[in-house]
């Protein structure tokens, strides 16, 4: 299994449906998005994944930060 | 009658015939956004919407659309439910008056019922999570009040903030959070990061909707949410203590996680479909870690749906953001008649105002932009005279016709500030912004012909009540 939006391939398992076998929701342990097997196709297989949502490495190195990490007062 | 938590809100909604329950089973996803979503599509009056039929969960129970229409909006103040949009913002500034209203603290809340800590937490567990958008990174609780405290001025009430965030659910107790940096959770985190410190915060889930319209509503830096929510609910706030941080909390929550922001760290997070209609992009995001979660027996799970306007967000935030708007103006302007500033959380507002002189009307649309909440969000601003609703968009528009030459009606100011999912902004963050003065020229700007202005006829107010009343009396 890879990720649908980045490819990755590390995957985790975050929950299992409470009635046994219905659905499982992963994530992506690279660029975190979340999903539930029972979700659409456009949204649980790379294939179908919208290009305008896709990720890359680089796009997660170049996110803008929000907000700015302010520079640390000087101790006293 | 005020609510003290949530599900005397959902009775209340129940007995109005504005809670509709949606018995057949359904998918997670799509179906319980796309039917929130279509809440925003059936016309006035949509209702609220209850979901107790998840295909793979055992007790959860979802609401949506609690506060999505005028009707519900009403209903949230306990005001009759058909009451007009200009009479609920009228009555809320009314109440907004009365203002601070002491909190009463309050023992046993429900949520103490149940309780996990630490390596034991599981979010995907406890909360019936589940996405709102195709393109959103992940679930999100986007209706939940946090609470956080000034680390310089940890004792102050007033300075102790409730405010509404989008927060992505990144892990079994990890969660992303969007402080933005006009909002007061960003003065308060910025104030531990520069001290290398974490900033502690309280999440409420489930909550009566007078705190949650608190939470949307801009109030002043050092003013409290709870103090202004129990003068709009018109009875003292009931609030308690949180286990784990000590926060004020309310007292009805359905749940609380307690935890803090980790200093000085990002992650990337998103993108979320956002207000203003568009998705925010992937950002490096502040990261939660939760601690300390406590709950009531079955709880439920309030969310809202956002995305192409109007939807639930747009009710929520709409009067919450035209009366601090107008309290504000009118405190320097008592000239100020009202403020319609329901447009996209105020990116545009329209303000009528009475002139002293030539030049005021647009003094005044450049104050709006300055106000705590204008420096982010007041883009641009429609100034029209004392006799026109701003509220009324034919006569704004008829404003607009006839009362506005570009050549020196338009203000238009560079590289001002706004928040960064305007998505017209460049870089993001960054808009000029516009005032359009539409009011008529006063002396000593003599501009336009407007000396001869139409007018109703004297006889016309009597007039009106004789034709309602001949049409209410007519046979049917």
């Amino acid at each position: 299994m890879i990720c649908p939006r980045c490819a990755h391939e590390h995957i985790e398992v975050m929950a299992h449906s409470p009635v046994k076998g219905v659905w499982t929701v992963y994530q992506c342990q690279r660029c975190l998005y979340t999903w539930r097997d029972t979700e659409p196709a456009r949204r649980t297989q790379r294939e179908y994944y919208p290009e305008a949502f896709k990720m890359t490495q680089q796009d997660i190195d170049n996110a803008p930060e929000l907000p700015t990490i302010p520079p640390l007062l000087a101790k006293k | 009658m005020a609510y003290d938590d949530l599900r005397s809100f959902l009775k209340a909604l129940e007995d109005y015939g504005q809670l509709l329950h949606i018995e057949e089973e359904v998918n997670a996803e799509p179906d319980i956004a796309a039917a929130a979503n279509a809440t925003g599509r059936i016309g006035d009056g949509a209702p609220a919407i209850s979901f107790t039929n998840i295909k793979g969960f055992k007790e959860a129970h979802v609401v949506m659309n609690t506060i999505g229409s005028w009707k519900n909006h009403a209903i949230s103040l306990s005001l009759p439910p058909n009451t007009t949009i200009r009479q609920q913002i009228d009555e809320f500034i009314r109440r907004w008056d009365q203002y601070p209203v002491k909190p009463e603290r309050r023992d046993n809340p429900a949520w103490a019922e149940n309780v996990v800590d630490g390596e034991a937490i599981n979010l995907f567990d406890i909360l019936p999570l589940f996405r709102l958008n195709d393109g959103d990174g992940g679930f999100y609780l986007d209706k939940a009040c946090v609470v956080s405290r000034d680390p310089e001025d940890p004792e102050h009430f007033g300075k102790q903030n409730v405010g509404i965030y989008r927060m992505e659910v990144k892990g079994k107790r990890k969660l992303g959070l969007q402080p933005i940096p006009m909002h007061d959770i960003a003065i308060h985190l910025h104030k531990a990061e520069e001290r290398g410190d974490d900033l502690p915060i309280a999440i409420t889930l489930g909550n009566d909707p007078v705190i949650t319209l608190m939470g949307a509503t801009p109030l002043r830096y050092d003013q409290s949410e709870y103090e202004m929510a129990g003068a709009l609910r018109e009875s003292p706030y009931p609030i308690a203590t949180a286990p784990l941080t000590g926060f004020d909390v309310p007292w009805g929550s359905e749940v609380i996680l307690e935890g803090v922001i980790e200093g000085r760290k990002r992650e990337i997070e998103g993108p979320f479909g956002e207000f203003t209609g568009h998705y925010s992009g992937g950002r490096n995001m502040t990261v939660v870690r939760i601690d300390k979660v406590s709950y009531r027996n079955n709880p439920i799970f309030e969310s809202l749906y956002l995305g192409m306007p109007w939807t639930e967000i747009d009710y929520l935030m709409g009067p919450a953001t035209c009366v601090p708007l107008y309290q504000q103006l009118k405190a320097e302007f008592p000239e100020v008649q009202a403020v319609n500033a329901m447009y996209t959380h105020g990116l545009l507002a329209i303000i009528s105002t009475k002139k002293r002189y030539g030049g005021f009307a647009r003094a005044v649309g450049l104050r709006a932009m300055t106000t705590p909440h204008g420096l982010g969000y007041v883009k641009m601003v429609i100034m029209v005279d004392e006799d026109v609703d701003p509220f009324d968009l034919l006569q704004v528009m008829w404003a607009l016709s006839s009362k506005v030459n570009p050549a020196g009606d338009l203000v238009q100011l560079p590289n001002m500030s706004v928040l960064e999912l305007d998505p017209g902004s460049s870089p993001a963050g960054i808009t000029d912004k516009l005032v359009i003065d539409a009011t008529t020229p006063v002396a000593p700007d003599t501009r336009g012909h407007y000396s001869q202005p139409v007018k109703d006829l004297p006889e016309t107010a009597e007039w009106v009540k004789k034709l309602n009343n001949l049409l209410a009396n007519r046979k049917k």
